[in-house]
């Protein structure tokens, strides 16, 4: 008896672990009633965009829950890979970049919205082109981040320099500038520039400049950019690259500390120095010029718009498209440049509420500075964009360390791109 | 076999008489149902994926289209990519210098902590401490000290006369022994313990003979301490070298497998491929390699055992 009633038990206990594996949420009906959506996105509770976005959505949409599937910003692509592998239902998806974004799209696990992207009209809609795969779309953007040039007033004030000074940077100009901001020893050293170790900082830069591919396999048009960086960077005027990795420095010490003067950096870091200025987190007064030009005139820069697209196993797909258009909308746009972040639509009504809100810098060298002439596509978009990224990124680790001299280092790139993509 | 004699034991408990046939049989049935919640367990999170992982690598799969048999396709791309080769002979550079310098270490410290030291209770703890730290917490530490400029180990070095001491993580040369230190300083508390549980073992009487017959304390280390520990360093062995060639998130943390490719180990490979780039099949295929690469190494470790076990 006694025997017989353990086994009933193990059994049991075999049986509800087995069930456990293959549980998981029931889909609320798809038909009439209130609905629930989940949305996978990242940092929500550090990404103001996400929570403005639901919020105005939900009041507009009052049948329709929005429910945040929070995951870590750096996990994020990888998470939404594995999540999908596994048939996973989340039904809106963030496209952080447009290299993930070509990869769902063509591996058929998106529902296309082809006649939705047809709406928008692409003169207002910075960053639209980058989801068209070849005249079909998978996702809308509602967001759209480039490059422009950070810098701390106080520093810049205690130099002498003019801020008008920066309305029209060559790089040239940029280095003999941080040249002349760089002051101080050890712990209490305030350098000219920093500028983060990613390779987009170099790399992109040059090739959006340049009019350089990345995805070419021939890569001489960095070398100007690269020669830039590692003079400043002997000079003293940089962080040594070899220290920012090592030690995982990032952007935001560097700069809402006063520990650098000038900052290239990408347009969201606004909308973290708006929240961290007024949460007291940091002093330090800051103002936004145009990205430094290989020569003066026209302002060319480099960036990635961010989307929605739905997720073809989703349940709730008209309820989830209703998000996405509404995120790229006009209501859309609005919310998200009053948390301080760029959208995709940059209509002058747009553009008017961002520098309406209060700590965004007003001045004519930062109203420049938002309205670049020319935004490249930080990555192009193909099925070797990936690999490619890899390699330039292994090279640039070397080239920044000075473990291989810049010319053996470019040769290593294009060699390297050729060979091993092809 | 061990269970045939622990239900004979049970029988003769129970039915000292006789042993009847279907009793014994229901009682075998109890015994696998005892150890069913594990294997199915085990089943389901790594016989199957291992088995699935091997069908995988003869596959083009990347997760959502369905899977093409490809052959060898992907075993070829393998032996042609030159990451592979280059992952390959880091992976194995790491594990010569970590399994012999770990073994080493804890070896030498548990002979120093198994006398009757004061706060030798203490030493075993700190010592220990680090296999329980976060993996992530060791790495980031560990970058801060060999930090090239401001840490305090190449301020150390310049202190007493090295004007040009190693970029450590941030130079290709000196990356992997920098990945290979920290590593060492983590694992060797955990196999410390083994190898005190061991020396514990050693019966007190022959190093009272040998120091009778007027053994130096070396000699008696040398024939009275490791062969009697001859068990525990065969599993410290093994244990070791399998972690070794499994190496991913130590490397992940502190280097990303850089600078370039000079820290890149092939379970980061696997990772990149598979997770990161989709590739699912090409990435199991250098998951078999590793595989194997375990397989024999501890294999030719077993037979060498026995042989000198003989």
């Amino acid at each position: 008896m006694k025997r017989q009633l353990v086994t009933a038990f193990i059994g049991a206990a075999a049986l509800s672990l087995l069930t456990a594996c293959g549980g998981g949420g029931t889909a609320d009906q798809a038909a009439g009633g209130p609905q629930t959506i989940k949305v996978a996105l990242w940092n929500y509770a550090t990404t103001p965009e996400f929570k403005a976005l639901i919020d105005g959505f939900q009041s507009a949409n009052p049948d329709i829950k929005v429910e945040p599937v929070d995951i870590l910003a750096d996990d994020y692509p990888q998470k939404v890979t594995t999540m999908l592998a596994g048939g996973d239902t989340t039904d809106v998806l963030t496209m952080k970049n447009v290299i993930d974004y070509s990869r769902f799209a063509t591996r058929g696990q998106l529902v296309p919205l082809t006649d939705e992207a047809k709406k928008l009209d692409p003169a207002q809609y910075s960053g639209l082109d980058a989801y068209d795969l070849e005249g079909k779309y998978f996702a809308l953007p509602y967001r759209q981040d480039f490059w422009v040039l950070y810098y701390n007033k106080t520093l810049l004030k205690q130099a002498g320099v003019p801020e008008s000074k920066l309305q029209n940077l060559t790089w040239s100009d940029y280095a003999t500038l941080a040249k002349s901001l760089t002051k101080g020893d050890g712990a209490s050293k305030v350098y000219g520039a920093y500028q983060h170790t990613w390779r987009s900082v170099v790399e992109a830069t040059a090739a959006a400049q340049t009019g350089g591919n990345l995805l070419g396999g021939d890569y001489g048009f960095f070398k100007d950019q690269y020669q830039l960086t590692l003079d400043l960077q002997k000079d003293g005027v940089l962080m040594p690259w070899a220290t920012a990795k090592s030690q995982k420095v990032t952007y935001n010490t560097m700069f809402s500390t006063g520990k650098a003067a000038l900052m290239p950096m990408g347009t969201w870091y606004a909308a973290t120095l708006l929240g961290d200025v007024k949460a007291g987190k940091t002093k330090v007064e800051w103002g936004v010029a145009p990205l430094p030009q290989k020569a003066a005139g026209k302002v060319t820069t480099f960036g990635s718009p961010t989307a929605f697209a739905v997720n073809k196993n989703s349940k709730h797909t008209d309820a989830a498209k209703k998000f996405v258009e509404y995120a790229a909308s006009e209501a859309g746009a609005t919310a998200v440049a009053k948390v301080g972040v760029t959208p995709s639509l940059q209509s002058q009504k747009i553009l008017d509420t961002y520098f309406g809100l209060p700590g965004v810098p007003q001045d004519d060298v930062a109203k420049k500075a938002f309205k670049p002439d020319e935004v490249v596509l930080e990555m192009p978009v193909s099925d070797k964009s990936a690999d490619i990224d890899q390699i330039l990124t292994e090279e640039h680790e070397l080239i920044m360390t000075g473990q291989k001299s810049l010319d053996a280092g470019l040769n290593e790139m294009s060699k390297r791109v050729k060979n091993e993509v092809g | 076999m061990a269970g045939q004699t622990v239900e004979q034991a049970a029988a003769t408990l129970t039915a000292p008489a006789r042993v009847r046939p279907r009793r014994r049989r229901s009682s075998t049935w109890v015994g696998w149902t005892f150890i069913l919640p594990n294997f199915l367990g085990f089943a389901t999170l790594t016989l199957v994926p291992v088995i699935a992982s091997l069908a995988l690598s003869f596959l083009d799969w990347d997760s959502y289209s369905s899977p093409r048999w490809v052959g060898l396709a992907n075993f070829e791309r393998m032996i042609h990519n030159e990451t592979f080769w280059t992952a390959l002979r880091n992976t194995a550079y790491y594990a010569v210098g970590h399994v012999p310098l770990t073994l080493v270490a804890a070896l030498g410290f548990a002979v120093l902590l198994n006398r009757k030291l004061r706060a030798v209770r203490f030493f075993r703890t700190a010592l220990f401490f680090p296999y329980i730290t976060s993996l992530v917490a060791v790495a980031v530490v560990w970058n801060m000290l060999l930090s090239p400029d401001l840490g305090p180990v190449n301020q150390f070095l310049r202190a007493i006369g090295i004007d040009n001491p190693p970029g450590w993580t941030t130079s290709t040369a000196w990356a992997m022994p920098a990945v290979i230190m920290a590593s060492v300083w983590r694992d060797l508390g955990y196999y410390m313990i083994l190898y005190l549980a061991g020396l514990q073992t050693i019966p007190a009487e022959l190093y009272e003979a040998a120091q009778v017959d007027g053994a130096s304390g070396w000699q008696r280390f040398w024939h009275i301490t490791v062969p009697s520990l001859r068990p525990t360093t065969f599993f410290v062995l093994i244990m070791l070298t399998i972690s070794s060639f499994k190496v991913f998130d130590l490397v992940q943390v502190m280097t990303e497998g850089g600078p370039g490719r000079a820290t890149l180990v092939l379970s980061q490979v696997i990772f990149r491929e598979g997770i990161t780039q989709g590739r699912f099949g090409y990435s199991s295929a250098i998951s078999m390699v590793l595989f194997v690469i375990v397989l024999t190494v501890t294999l030719i470790q077993f037979r060498l055992q026995r042989r000198s076990e003989r």
